[in-house]
C-alpha cells in the first residue's frame, strides 16, 4: 500500500499535463504518446477493463479449449483477488478539477478511472474511457426529449407531445 | 413559433425562437421532398428505382450518393452489423436518411438566419443557440423502461442528440450479419455536432449489440450514453450532462 502512494502521485502527475494540454497543430493520435509518457501505459489499459470486462467474461468459455489461454485465465483470476483501488486527490487545473482512481494489481496499475474530469475535448481524447454507473430515473424541466418517439402512435403518449401541447 | 408535422412516419417538431416563420415551412417542404425521393416505400422514389435496377450508380443524384456512401462507411465500420441491405429485403437507407435530412433542414434554418431553434424528429434532436440567454437547450433522454421518466438530461447549444432504443415498435433494429433482432443494449444515445452522424452512430451501435458500446465510444467527436440490458449505464466523459 505504501508503494501505491508514489505510484498514484506519479500517475496524477502524468495525467495532469494531458488535461491541460491543448492539441494545436499536433495530430490527435500523437496526444497520448507525446504529451504524457507516464500516462501512456495507463491510457492504453484503462479503456479495456471499463468496457471489455463484461465481454471478456462472456468470451471466456469459448477459449477454454486452448491450453495456454486457460493457464493465463487461471493466473488472471488469482491476480484479480489482489486488486485494489485507490482514489487520488482532487487536482485543480486550468481546465477544471481532475480526480482519478487507480486500480492496482500488486504494484502494477491495471486501470485508471476518472472520478472527476473536465468536459473539454482534450480530456476526451486523452481519456477515451467510459464511465460506468447504474441507471437512474428522473423527471426534470426540459425543452425536448430524445428517444421519446419512434412512431406517431407513441408520440401521442410521449413526453414530447406533452411539451408541444404545453406551449 | 412551434409546429409539428408527420413526415417519414415521424412526428417532426420545429421550435423556432427567432427568424422568419417561413423558414420552418421551407424546412418541412425539404423533409417532404426527402421522403418522396429516398423512401423505399414509395415506388417512384430514387431509392426504389435504384433497387429495381432502373437507375445506375452514375445516374444517381449527389444527395443519394452521399446517403449511400454514409451507409457503406457504417456497414464497413461495423463489419456488416449495420446495413442498408438486409439479406432478402430491398435497399433501405432509412436509418441514414432520417438524420441526414433533418440535419439539412436544420442547416436551412441556420442559413436562413435563425440562431435559436430546436428540431425534434421522432426523438432525434438538432439544436441551435440558446432558448434563453445563458441557458442551453435541455434535452432529456427518455428512460428505457419508464415512459414518463428521463435517464439523463443533456445541456446542448449547437449540437445533435440521437437515441436508438427498444421501447417502441418492438425490436426494430436488426443485426445485418444475422438478419435477427439484436440484444445486449436497450438504449443508445449519441451526442455530436451533426444529426446524420449521431443518428447513424446510434443505430449502428445498437446493431452491434454489446460490442456497440466500445465501438460507439471510439467514434470521433461523438459522446455516448448507453444502457445495457442489465441496466448498466456507459457514458463518455465528454457528455454534456445538464445538472438540473
Amino acid at each position: 500500500m505504501k508503494r501505491a502512494i508514489p505510484v498514484l502521485a506519479l500517475s496524477v502527475a502524468g495525467l495532469v499535463p494531458v488535461w491541460i494540454y491543448s492539441p494545436g497543430a499536433a495530430h490527435e493520435g500523437e496526444l497520448s504518446e507525446v504529451a504524457a509518457p507516464p500516462a501512456q501505459e495507463q491510457t492504453q489499459q484503462q479503456a479495456a477493463p471499463q468496457t471489455t470486462a463484461p465481454k471478456a467474461t462472456g468470451a471466456a468459455p469459448k477459449t477454454t479449449g486452448a491450453a495456454p489461454k486457460t493457464t493465463q485465465q487461471q493466473q488472471t483470476t488469482q491476480q484479480q483477488a489482489q486488486n485494489r483501488s485507490v482514489s487520488g486527490p482532487a487536482v485543480n487545473t486550468s481546465e477544471g478539477t481532475v480526480q482519478v482512481q487507480v486500480t492496482l494489481q500488486g504494484t502494477k496499475i491495471i486501470d485508471v478511472k476518472a472520478l472527476r474530469a473536465p468536459n473539454s475535448n482534450p480530456t476526451r481524447m486523452a481519456l477515451p474511457l467510459l464511465r460506468e454507473s447504474a441507471l437512474k430515473a428522473q423527471s426534470a424541466d426540459i425543452d425536448t426529449v430524445s428517444g421519446a418517439t419512434a412512431t406517431s402512435e407513441g408520440y401521442k403518449q410521449s413526453l414530447q407531445a406533452a411539451i408541444d401541447g404545453a406551449r | 413559433m412551434r409546429r409539428v408535422e408527420h413526415i417519414m412516419g415521424l412526428p417532426i417538431s420545429v421550435d423556432l425562437r427567432d427568424g422568419d416563420a417561413a423558414l420552418a415551412e421551407r424546412a418541412f417542404a425539404w423533409l417532404r421532398e426527402a421522403d418522396d425521393r429516398f423512401s423505399p416505400f414509395k415506388p417512384g422514389s430514387e431509392v426504389s428505382r435504384l433497387d429495381r435496377g432502373e437507375l445506375t450508380r452514375e445516374e444517381l443524384t449527389p444527395d443519394l450518393v452521399e446517403v449511400l456512401s454514409l451507409c457503406d462507411w457504417y456497414e464497413q465500420s461495423t463489419g456488416g452489423a449495420f446495413t442498408a441491405r438486409v439479406p432478402g429485403r430491398g435497399l433501405d437507407p432509412c436509418a441514414v436518411v432520417k438524420g441526414w435530412a433533418v440535419q439539412r433542414a436544420a442547416d436551412m434554418l441556420r442559413e436562413g438566419g435563425a440562431t435559436s431553434f430546436c428540431v425534434n424528429a421522432g426523438g432525434d434532436v438538432v439544436t441551435a443557440g440558446e432558448p434563453e440567454p445563458g441557458k442551453p437547450w435541455r434535452v432529456g433522454v427518455r428512460h428505457p423502461d419508464l415512459a414518463d421518466q428521463l435517464s439523463v438530461v443533456l445541456g446542448v447549444r449547437d449540437g445533435a442528440v440521437a437515441t436508438s432504443a427498444l421501447y417502441e415498435r418492438g425490436q426494430h433494429i436488426l443485426d445485418g450479419r444475422t438478419g435477427r433482432p439484436v440484444s445486449g443494449i436497450v438504449s443508445v444515445t449519441v451526442f455530436c455536432d451533426d444529426l446524420a452522424i449521431a443518428d447513424t452512430t446510434a443505430t449502428a451501435a445498437f446493431a452491434l449489440g454489446r460490442d456497440g458500446i466500445e465501438w460507439a465510444a471510439a467514434q470521433e467527436d461523438c459522446a455516448i450514453f448507453i444502457v445495457d440490458e442489465d441496466r448498466r449505464v456507459y457514458s463518455s466523459p465528454g457528455l454534456p450532462v445538464h445538472i438540473c
